[in-house]
């Protein structure tokens, strides 16, 4: 029978997998081949990145196994791309967990919300559902990376169970999804990109291949701003992993500079994923004030430096600054325990 | 104040280390010679990558690029590629050997080419990986910190949790807080940092709590109780007496090199060495934190980030010393701190080298969790 979940619209049977190898038909249902196994640790949300999604707080980030694309320069194709009927013997840690342990290992680490961001969140849907409700009891938003590439049906169940999503426009092209990314066609993605931003809160993220797509980012810019010129764009300078190892870094002054034109259409245009990064800080798009500084460590580990907004307003001239959730660092306990100790023991 | 250069190949930033604020093109530490010395060093060697073969020789090049740059009377290198390609990538005993071989190869061609008076140290053997044990159904939180295999902390942990990792046949032994501080009398601890328990895994085995990387290993570090030392300055009995070494060496008017062989015990080194007790009681340094720290300042470090600590509650906003991973503080009596000459670091393990040495100028690559930024100065003393 066909699957649903994804565009590859794959003919499943009990032992056909599809693209994914996550789902297989059983009893005329398209079924999870390895519900309750999951992956998790915690993260910060800028690390993620979410720029403009609970700012400063810590989160439990969680993912699967399998993919519906194969990117030639994922960076997480030890996870993503293993195979998923190896367990745990493809070199990674996996847990069989139910959605009540997950929730609980969220809030004993005082985790402010869930994200699912290791691999695709279409190739594990049905799981997500359960864990989105025992979330709900919990009080815990839920967010995700996603590459969009879900049918219109899967996409609307993204949104149901996501209150906050980063959504990766790796291309602009069919040529260079076909080529880089292994599907066929752009429009899928481009479709649920305005489906998704629609329904809730949206970021975005390019990584840029020098010399392949860095010609299609004043487009993408155009199509983000046609969107909403509000959504945060996260242009990625790629960190050339798995088939591309050897592939040269890209020019931060090349691309930079290319950027120049985004910056007058969007108001948030980020440019990291590498160390030292001077553009990581959100300026207020009306009167220049810095209003949220970010440290950039490159590879998933940006951190919050300072929150200068007034209840998610610039507190210069009290524009509104996109903001998904409010800021809610978590409690630096153990400085605190420390400090207690030390005046304790003077 | 230590100078930071970032070096994401073909781009760099200059940034305050202890704030991680960018500095500015007037400031005098942009301007001074030592910076734009080291911008230079570091263009011309970019990091390969830590699993990448020529690693270590990006080191050596490094390393013989700053003595003759600076002209240390110490220098101190860090060769670290055996350690993460072999936890991580399965290989052949002849695979193994050639890069121990590679490694020592580089070990000579510094000493060679630079000339100084070696003292090497291997931090420990690896071995296979046995198994694993979860703690992550615990109704308190373990946390096994820093890629640590055979300790772990327990924290807020129930008297159901203590009976189960109690009952767990590959816990070798749960330490007590007091009995753990009570081991290290005399090192400076804040015991709030301490876990409330310490559990030990056996030889071979690790632990899987939260933060344990997603990559699970093909080899960890085994037990380290005694690890080889090279040298021809004298005798060093244990960990804390190596420093001593390395001072009267240059005392004695030598130029002297404190070079560190990651994952390297006595079973694979490959120089004439004598074995230096890494031990107290049941207690043995593992690479990381506590043995660099230990073996820079001839003290014992056990309880500066202690193994197991909740490091999560100390990665918030508004840290000093961003860039500088888990440390807080510059840690004091530093090996180039208290040496009285030039001094100069280099190595491929992300963030030890500018912290634990406390060189006047330090280079080495800028990796998390294996993936390559580039490279990362920094300049503590501009002489």
């Amino acid at each position: 029978m066909e699957c649903t979940y994804c565009e590859w619209r794959c003919k499943l049977g009990e032992e056909s997998f599809g693209v994914c190898r996550m789902y297989h038909a059983v009893g005329g249902k398209v079924v999870e081949r390895f519900p309750d196994r999951w992956s998790y640790t915690s993260s910060r949300m800028e690390a993620l990145p979410f720029y403009h999604a609970w700012p400063g707080a810590r989160t439990l980030t969680i993912g699967t196994r399998g993919c519906n694309f194969n990117c030639r320069y994922c960076s997480n194709a030890y996870v993503a791309l293993a195979d998923p009927a190896a367990g745990a013997d493809d070199g990674t840690h996996i847990h069989a967990m139910t959605p009540e342990e997950l929730v609980a290992m969220a809030l004993k680490l005082d985790c402010r919300n869930i994200v699912f961001n290791v691999n695709e969140p279409t190739v594990s849907i049905p799981g997500l559902l359960r864990l989105r409700e025992e979330a709900t009891r919990a009080g815990l938003p839920m967010g995700c990376l996603t590459n969009a590439y879900g049918t219109e049906e899967s996409t609307e169940a993204l949104a149901g169970i996501f209150d906050f999503l980063n959504v990766g426009l790796k291309g602009f092209t069919s040529s260079f999804y076909g080529e880089y990314i292994g599907v066929r066609d752009v429009g899928p993605i481009l479709r649920n990109l305005r489906t998704l931003a629609r329904r809730r809160h949206v970021e975005v993220t390019t990584p840029v291949i020098q010399g392949v797509n860095d010609g299609d980012l004043d487009d993408m810019a155009d199509y983000l701003a046609g969107i909403d010129p509000e959504i945060p764009w996260h242009v990625f300078r790629l960190l050339p992993e798995y088939e591309m190892k050897d592939h040269a870094y890209p020019s931060i002054d090349a691309i930079s500079r290319k950027l120049e034109a985004a910056r007058k259409k969007l108001r948030y245009v980020y440019f990291h994923n590498f160390v030292g990064s001077e553009w990581v800080n959100t300026v207020c798009p009306e009167c220049g004030m810095e209003v949220v500084e970010r440290l950039s460590l490159g590879c998933g580990g940006d951190k919050l430096e300072g929150f200068h907004c007034t209840g998610n307003r610039c507190p210069r001239c009290g524009r509104a600054i996109r903001m998904c959730g409010e800021y809610a660092p978590t409690a630096d306990r153990a400085t605190a325990a420390c400090a207690a100790e030390s005046e304790a023991t003077a | 104040m230590s100078l930071a250069i970032v070096d994401a190949r073909e781009w760099q930033n200059l940034l305050d280390l202890r704030t991680g604020k960018k500095v500015k093109d007037d400031d005098p530490r942009v301007q001074a010679p030592q910076t734009a010395t080291l911008r230079d060093v570091l263009r011309r060697h970019p990091y390969p990558g830590d699993s990448d073969p020529r690693s270590n020789r990006w080191v050596t090049d490094s390393a013989l690029d700053l003595v003759a740059a600076y002209e240390p009377q110490l220098a101190c290198v860090v060769y670290g590629h055996q350690y993460f390609a072999g936890r991580y990538t399965p290989m052949t005993d002849v695979q193994r050997k050639g890069m121990m071989e590679e490694l020592f190869a580089e070990i000579d061609r510094f000493v060679a080419r630079s000339g100084y008076e070696p003292v090497v140290v291997g931090t420990g053997d690896m071995v296979p990986l046995e198994g694993e044990i979860d703690l992550g159904k615990l109704e308190g939180l373990a946390i096994s910190s820093h890629w640590s295999a055979r300790y772990a902390g327990l924290h807020r942990a129930t008297p159901r949790d203590l009976d189960h990792v109690r009952s767990l046949a590959k816990v070798e032994r749960v330490v007590g807080r007091d009995e753990w501080l009570a081991a290290f009398p005399d090192a400076e601890a804040v015991p709030a940092r301490v876990p409330e328990h310490l559990l030990l895994a056996e030889e071979g085995w690790t632990f899987v709590t939260t933060g344990t990387p997603m990559r699970r290993p093909v080899r960890v570090p085994g037990r380290g109780f005694r690890i080889p030392l090279s040298t021809r300055l004298g005798a060093a009995p244990s960990l804390l007496d190596i420093r001593g070494l390395v001072l009267s060496g240059a005392a004695a008017g030598k130029k002297v090199a404190l070079i560190v062989a990651e994952g390297v015990g006595m079973n694979d080194f490959l120089l004439p060495f004598t074995p230096c007790a890494n031990q107290t009681g049941w207690h043995y340094y593992e690479p990381g934190d506590g043995f660099y720290l230990t073996l820079s300042t001839g003290r014992h470090q056990v309880f500066a980030y202690p193994s197991g600590y909740n490091y999560l509650d100390e990665t918030d906003e508004k840290k000093d010393l961003p860039f500088s991973g888990y440390f807080l503080d510059f840690p004091a009596h530093a090996l180039g701190d208290d040496f009285p000459g030039k001094s100069v670091a280099a190595g491929n393990h992300s963030m030890f080298v500018h912290m634990v040495f406390g060189a006047d100028v330090c280079m080495e690559c800028f990796a998390r969790n294996l993936y390559n930024q580039g490279g990362f100065g920094v300049i503590h003393r501009f002489r």
